[in-house]
């Protein structure tokens, strides 16, 4: 269950939209930072909130890579793999980030703080190889040492 | 009407036909997944690849997504374009099991006659397929994702054309998933037309599997009896068993599909309680003994109670070659009542919407679907007649308007409630509709009718061939079995697929019953001979608007073979009907008592 003020927000938003489907992304965000990924009563939640079934809020959350529908740690790592970063060694990146944080693509570290994921496209072609981390972005990621230096700056900062 | 040449063939099309259509239009056919001529293109699938040689456009295009142009010259047959789809059928079959045998669908697939068509029968990819997890989807329809290839029918039939919320599609890129938020049945009744719309088979009837293949199936054009509207269905059976019931395209009435209640409604024909043979004072009989028994017993009601103590009973489920010869039945015998209605509410209900529909303002389903002004007045037609909340549903889509005069109802779509008739701005639609039940007043609807030149109504009537038989009642001046047992002057019924109510039979002495189902009417009767379910016979029911659909025979009578004792099947005895295959049709049944009536007076008996 989510806090009423927040059920009030979410509502003034969706009520600020032309359509209810134009705000479900920003409610499935709010509900995905509030319960730390989109559980199944969140998409549930989400679908009262929006007046969809929650087979629609399905469908829209399993569409998008960054809302998660299966818990991930505290900093999910997205490692773009779309052509431009994958050019410029996207694929060893993210083996790279893999080998550091001894994970396997699409597993979450044993302290629950980093999740790897592969990514197709931040939008920051000009920067490849890229990789976002929570909401930061950050280019050029082309040697290891910048990598770790990335990783360990969200460690502190925990 | 633009111009253009298909395969060296000139054609001419309407403005806005794609590619496909006018190919199809000359009998040239173009393989396609995704396009479906009720949800119209998607661009999904990439098989219908042609090749243009000339004209506004060039090179390889997808049909369905090409509108035709004046000056087009394609060619389907190009190497480039028949190279182009076997590529894409090749891929599309990188997931897909290559285990046509064991399938469901196997023999009657779109994409197994593609992927010979194509060319593809070699595989070449040696990779891991991709795999999902099957859902349980209810008691009807079973789900096999492993088949899918991603043409997105069923979800855009599901919640585009049929309003259902409950089924979509997950997922993104090679991880797309057609199915439900949770396991669980299907909410929308029309979901059992995901069999008949998906090319492949992800979706099959589960009340059918594994039990035929296509080639062994009995099939023939049929008309479904559920409701009035006459839905044009397939029944399939195999055995002497119905299996499936899919739907038949007719344009002017149900379009492509059929609500699941008229689908998954094999039980009733299949039924184990069904009666078999003649029966006569619970004593298994012959039908040529039965039918003497009945001519005796009423030569002795006769005589004991005098002439028209009897009352030939009929009903709006029988088909309209048996309602047809039961004011003859009734002449012969000198029966004090005709009647095709048991109460006396539904005998005047109905005879004064004959009357209504016969000004020739009846609505066509097709009609309510191009309607731009729909009015759904005192009817739940969900629950009455679910195709037309479909057809009530397409016009919504295509910017009709649906008033609903204020009546607690669902509809799969957008609606309006008003308080009246009146607050309905008739005068301003085009094409206006109203959908009503027989509660409704007539004299209101004239005079509406009346007012209003461009008005049409769709009545719905409670059974598949209410309107036929009304038509009769108003020409024979039949009355309800209600009334004619008012003044207790019948001593005896002869019911032919009559549903009477146990409370008018108890005090009537001798009932004879001819039927199909094992209704109480046949339970209380002293004499009763086994008729035909509609697939076992031809035959013709009338509907709401008054068009009369003819159904041919699917399969001979007889107890299903599945479920007989293996010691007795094949039989031992030589015989030339099926076990429990004596059932005839109920006009036949009536044709020979009526001879045998004429032969009797005749003296030839």
């Amino acid at each position: 269950m989510i806090p009423e003020t927040m059920r009030q927000e979410l509502q003034d938003r969706i009520s600020s939209a032309i359509t209810n489907r134009e705000a479900a992304v920003d409610v499935m965000k709010a509900l995905q930072t509030h319960y730390g990924w989109l559980t199944d009563e969140a998409v549930v939640e989400a679908a009262g909130l929006l007046g969809l079934s929650p087979l629609q809020v399905e469908e829209l959350a399993t569409f998008y890579e960054m809302i998660y529908r299966r818990p991930v740690g505290r900093y999910v790592i997205h490692v773009c793999d779309s052509i431009s970063c994958w050019s410029m060694g996207g694929e060893s990146l993210l083996r790279q980030i893999a080998g550091l944080l001894k994970v396997t693509v699409g597993a979450t570290t044993p302290d629950g703080l980093f999740t790897l994921l592969p990514c197709c496209c931040l939008g920051n072609c000009g920067q490849a190889p890229a990789m976002m981390i929570g909401n930061s972005i950050y280019g050029g990621v082309t040697s290891l040492e910048k990598a770790t230096d990335i990783l360990h700056q969200h460690r502190r900062n925990t | 009407m633009p111009k253009l040449i298909i395969d060296d063939i000139t054609v001419e099309v309407a403005e806005g036909t794609t590619l496909l259509e006018a190919a199809q239009s000359v009998d040239i056919p173009i393989p396609h997944f995704c396009w479906h001529p009720a949800l119209g293109r998607a661009g999904a699938c990439r098989v219908c690849a042609v090749k243009l040689l000339d004209g506004p456009v060039k090179g390889i295009q997808m049909s369905c997504m090409l509108p035709a142009q004046e000056g087009m010259v394609v060619s389907t047959t190009d190497p480039e374009a028949v190279a182009m789809r076997r590529h894409v059928i090749e891929w599309l079959m990188i997931n897909h099991p290559h285990d046509c045998p064991v399938c469901d669908e196997g023999g009657e697939c779109q994409l197994q006659d593609y992927t010979i068509a194509g060319g593809h029968g070699i595989r070449r990819y040696s990779g891991k397929k991709r795999t999902h997890v099957n859902q349980y989807l209810g008691p009807y329809i079973e789900h096999e994702m492993n088949r899918c290839i991603q043409c997105y029918r069923c979800v855009r039939y599901y919640q585009e054309y049929a309003g259902g919320t409950d089924f979509g599609v997950m997922g993104s890129a090679g991880r797309v998933y057609f199915g439900r938020f949770q396991e669980g049945q299907l909410e929308s009744p029309f979901s059992g037309n995901l069999v008949d719309i998906c090319p492949t088979g992800v979706f099959t009837d589960k009340t059918a599997r594994f039990r035929a293949r296509y080639w062994d199936y009995d099939m023939a054009p049929s008309v479904c009896p559920g409701c009035s509207l006459g839905c044009n269905t397939t029944p399939v059976a195999r055995y002497r068993e119905l299996l499936k019931t899919v739907a038949r395209r007719n344009d002017a009435v149900n379009g492509w599909f059929i609500c699941d209640r008229g689908r998954f409604a094999n039980s009733a024909v299949n039924a184990p309680l069904r009666p078999r043979h003649a029966v006569v004072d619970s004593r298994e009989s012959c039908v040529e003994d039965a039918l003497d028994t009945l001519l005796l017993r009423i030569h002795a009601l006769g005589e004991l109670h005098g002439p028209g103590s009897i009352a030939v009973v009929g009903s709006s489920r029988m088909a309209q070659e048996a309602a047809e010869l039961l004011p003859q039945l009734a002449l012969r015998i000198a029966a004090g009542a005709l009647c095709y209605r048991t109460t006396r509410k539904e005998s005047t209900e109905t005879s004064s919407f004959v009357e209504l529909v016969h000004t020739g303002s009846s609505a066509s389903q097709q009609d309510v679907r191009k309607s731009d002004c729909i009015v759904v007045y005192g009817c739940d037609p969900l629950n009455e007649a679910p195709m037309m909340a479909m057809a009530i549903r397409q016009a919504w889509r295509s910017g009709a308007t649906v008033y609903v005069i204020e009546h607690k109802i669902t509809l799969p779509c957008e609606f309006t409630l008003r308080a009246t008739l009146d607050d309905v701005p008739l005068a301003e639609a085009e094409r206006p509709v109203i959908i009503c039940n027989l509660s409704a007043e007539t004299d209101q609807l004239d005079k509406l009718l009346e007012g209003h030149s461009r008005l049409k109504i769709a009545p719905l009537f409670p059974a598949a061939n209410s309107f036929g038989t009304a038509l009769l009642m108003r020409e024979h001046g039949a009355i309800s079995l209600e009334e004619a047992l008012a003044d207790g002057e019948i001593k005896g019924i002869i019911s032919i697929e009559a549903d009477i109510p146990a409370a008018l039979l108890g005090k009537i002495p001798f009932v004879a019953a001819l039927d199909w189902q094992a209704t109480a009417t046949v339970q209380a009767a002293q004499i009763v001979i086994p008729t035909t379910a509609w697939v076992e016979m031809n035959g013709s029911y009338i509907n709401y608007e008054g068009r009369a659909q003819h159904f041919s025979k699917v399969m001979n009578p007889g107890v299903p073979v599945k479920g007989l004792d293996p010691a007795g099947h094949p039989p031992h005895i030589h015989r030339s009907t099926a076990t429990g295959g004596e059932a005839l049709p109920a006009r036949q049944l009536l044709a020979r008592l009526i001879k045998l009536l004429d032969d009797g007076n005749r003296g030839l008996s």
